[in-house]
């Protein structure tokens, strides 16, 4: 195990394990309240929004051991194998009897044909067990235009979450939301800072435990979290070991993460939704509301999807050099390789400056099933600790 | 040897129209010469993904070719082995997108531009000319990065076009494109793509130091429906004749190789010349298939490896290949009427939505039954690409609609550009035996 016993002594982190541990508990005792969930396909549907409704957002993850007879059924096979085994279990039942409500957000190429998928299924199939999808239709493409058409459709999601909750939201309803958000995500920055610096207390796999309980639980009881194991965790042993910064696709449990730490590396930080970029740039108070969720998801660092090449490399060789990370792990699903576009010229970049790196590409889910990837990591660790 | 087993290749093909020979011959005549424009003037040169509204270049007159036709011209000439080599070499997967990525393969050859020891170019055509604009919409993530580093290769810039998706979604799209498609669509994406117009032509004037005129984009227009209108002309000619007088062999480039040059004037008499050739046959009772029994339709990309393998079913079935959805895509999709009112807006609701009309259920397999049913189809054979998340349509959807109409149904997955992972002997097969399973049981039902 790479969750330290330290950690396991912090009755904060316990508490955060236990939410991660248990993904749909929290959610289940909010609607026992008479509360309502939403649930969250991709990486962009705005927490404020959902929150200022009086709704708990709650983020879709696949489960590692099921069987995806559903997702055989309607899935070909170039899709993105966690998708697939989140779409099981939109499409099974199981967050139909879990949630109130899905929202998707176009975050990548993928998740937009399973907003298809699911509409129509909804529109032919309407017996399945499956919640009512909205969709937010967000225009990444950086210009003028596609961020004033972002708040249109900002709006027309606001509409959507009032007619969900059953009520109006108001603007200062929005900005409490947008207050107690950028309080979560100051918690998680601070959190962070652990993880990195002169003295690593806080090693990846803790804080992924960290920082994905807050996809499933209210945000200020999350943050009161966060901010007492930061506390607790300045306590904790100095790691050492060579320092890895993770880029690609999201990793939903601390599988990779272990492994990684088993081999004596340090995971001391990542660009995906479930770690780092959760809590990346702020809710802009003083803006107008829709304006100021626009800004926080339309301007934030870009995925490594949606950036440009040149962009993707710039990006990464700050990150290597914020995090002091002396090698990087890159990380693509099979059938979601656009990040593989980036990578000739951000290998080009590391190898620049002595970075030692390890591509792992046509991954599949769950880690366990992936061929030889001990091997390859072993063999990666090695080089690391040989260049100690 | 496995590979020489195999049934014979593209060559074998029989394409008996005119028509599709003049095509061919034409676009290998006008590529050159707009190379040597190109050359001479130092002038811009665009490269355009399939779905960015071409007319625009054409009524500025900025030479361009279209990425998927090029990398059908480099498929045809036996390039794509070497291409995915040069991908491999240079970091890249080969296995990505590969159908849009051959530009960018050929990109990294070093030898695109020399002769060989024969003195024929290396180079499909002798290469692309250097690329100074590269353009796609935001349909896909992988299609932005490729023509970011298409761009980067070539010193060239890169535009992206923005993306929307639809809310509303009239099963009978095919019936309002071309009077009706303010009702189409939902107003706020066409705002958004007039908009996405506007900064593009003014990104376009400002590099190229070209005028944008209306009034040019109006002619182009004209020109577009009056080279659509014959495709729906031939379409429903095609469907209302038993037998057919022509099959896809010889429609499809026919129809694609003037499609990617539509808006000028050759490509509207072409389409006409292709009307009144078929026209021609079909009033002398001629048939593609003269013991033609059964109708079948082929979803997904072309077989640019092998065309003969629609012809491999002729003889020993009476299965003719009549159906694929580039002729039937001209004939419903491209047609927008009314161009004069505001042709920049029905420029927008040509392009907006060109790629749901076949990746968006239930955009997709609503006119997939559509055209099944005019076409009097017996069985619909389906290739789903097997590696590219922009051709993922809800093949189920598809399937299921297409059986509920009592129409059946092979599907397989493939890779429409590798001819390493295509066997045609194994292919054969298949359908062979769907045939004999499904479709003529089927028919005697």
């Amino acid at each position: 195990m790479s969750i330290r016993a330290c950690a396991l002594e912090s009755e904060a982190f316990l508490a955060l394990k236990d939410v991660y541990d248990h993904r749909e508990r929290a959610a289940g005792q909010w609607r026992s309240k008479g509360g309502k969930v939403v649930g969250k396909l991709g990486s962009d549907v705005p927490d404020e929004l959902v929150i200022a409704a009086g709704m708990l957002p709650v983020q879709i993850c696949a489960a590692p051991d099921r069987e995806l007879a559903e997702a055989g059924k309607y899935l070909e096979n170039a899709f993105d194998p966690v998708v697939r085994a989140q779409f099981e279990r939109l499409v099974d039942g199981t967050y139909g009897d879990q949630l109130d409500a899905l929202a998707i957000s176009n975050s990548n190429d993928t998740i937009i044909r399973i907003f298809y998928y699911l509409r129509e299924i909804h529109r032919v199939e309407p017996e399945k067990n499956v919640p009512p999808v909205a969709f937010i239709d967000w225009t990444f493409t950086r210009s003028r235009i596609w961020q004033e058409r972002c708040e249109f459709v900002l709006n027309l999601f606001r509409q959507q979450v009032e007619q969900w909750a059953g009520r109006t939201v108001s603007d200062d309803e929005i900005r409490a939301a947008g207050r107690l958000m950028n309080e979560n995500r100051a918690a998680l920055r601070a959190m962070a800072a652990l993880r990195r610096g002169e003295e690593v207390r806080v090693n990846g796999s803790e804080a992924l435990t960290i920082i994905g309980a807050g996809l499933f639980m209210e945000k200020a009881e999350h943050t009161a979290l966060v901010r007492q194991v930061t506390e607790d965790a300045k306590g904790w042993p100095v790691l050492t070991g060579p320092r890895v910064f993770y880029t690609g696709a999201n990793q939903e449990d601390t599988e990779l993460y272990q492994k990684l730490e088993e081999l004596g590396l340090v995971v001391v930080g990542e660009d995906t939704d479930w770690g780092d970029r959760s809590y990346e740039r702020d809710f802009d108070l003083t803006y107008p509301v829709l304006r100021g969720v626009v800004d926080r998801y339309f301007l934030r660092t870009p995925t490594v999807e949606k950036s440009r090449v040149a962009q993707s490399v710039e990006i990464l060789s700050r990150q290597v050099e914020s995090t002091g990370a002396e090698g990087v792990v890159f990380y693509t699903n099979a059938y979601a390789e656009v990040a593989t576009f980036n990578m000739p010229d951000q290998r080009k970049m590391l190898d620049g400056r002595g970075v030692k790196h390890v591509t792992l590409s046509r991954m599949t889910y769950p880690i366990r099933n992936n061929e030889g990837l001990d091997e390859k990591l072993a063999a990666f660790a090695a080089g690391m600790r040989g260049g100690e | 040897m496995a590979e020489e087993k195999r049934p014979a290749s593209k060559s074998a093909a029989v394409k008996k129209l005119a028509a599709t020979k003049a095509a061919g011959a034409y676009q290998k005549k006008w590529f050159l010469e707009m190379r040597e424009r190109v050359e001479r003037e130092g002038c811009d040169f665009a490269i355009l993904n399939a779905d960015v509204p071409m007319e625009i270049f054409r009524a500025m007159d900025i030479p361009f070719v279209v990425n998927q036709w090029w990398s059908a011209i480099c498929g045809a000439k036996r390039k794509t082995k070497r291409y995915f080599e040069l991908m491999r070499e240079n970091g890249y997967r080969p296995d990505l997108d590969s159908y849009c990525a051959m530009a960018l393969a050929e990109s990294f050859d070093p030898d695109d531009k020399k002769l060989d020891a024969d003195g024929n170019p290396i180079g499909p055509w002798g290469g692309l000319p250097k690329i100074s604009i590269s353009i796609t919409r935001a349909t896909s993530d992988s299609l932005v990065k490729i023509y970011d580093l298409l761009a980067r290769n070539h010193g060239g810039e890169l535009y992206v076009m923005g993306n929307t998706i639809a809310r509303k979604t009239p099963l009978n799209w095919y019936e309002l494109t071309a009077d009706r498609w303010e009702e189409l669509y939902d107003s706020d994406r066409l705002d958004a793509a007039v908009e996405d117009l506007k900064e593009l032509i003014r990104w376009l004037e400002m590099k190229t130091g070209k005028l944008f005129d209306i009034n040019k984009l109006q002619e182009v227009m004209d020109l577009v429906n009056e080279q659509e209108g014959y495709y729906k002309k031939i379409r429903d000619l095609i469907a209302s004749c038993h037998p057919v007088p022509v099959t896809v062999v010889d429609t499809i480039n026919a129809v694609m190789q003037a499609q990617w040059q539509r808006g000028t004037r050759w490509a509207a008499d072409h389409a006409r010349g292709l009307y009144e050739e078929i026209r021609a046959l079909a009033d002398k009772g001629e048939a593609a298939v003269p013991n033609e029994k059964l109708r079948m339709m082929w979803l997904g990309r072309g077989m640019w490896q092998d065309f003969a393998f629609y012809q491999r079913f002729e003889e020993k079935y009476g299965a003719v290949f009549m159906w694929s959805m580039y002729l039937a895509m001209g004939a419903d999709a491209y047609t927008r009427n009314h161009v004069e009112q505001d042709p920049l807006r029905a420029l927008a609701a040509r392009f907006v939505g060109m790629e749901d009309f076949l990746h968006m259920p239930p955009w997709n397999s609503s006119w997939f039954i559509q055209q099944a049913k005019q076409n009097d189809i017996d069985g619909v054979v389906y290739m789903i690409p097997d590696n590219d998340v922009i051709a993922l349509e809800g093949s189920y959807f598809i399937i299921k609609n297409l059986e509920a109409a009592g129409i059946p149904v092979l599907s397989f997955q493939a890779d429409p550009v590798n001819v390493g992972k295509w066997n045609a002997e194994t292919m054969t097969g298949m359908v062979e035996e769907f045939i004999e399973r499904r479709v003529i049981p089927n028919q005697k039902k």
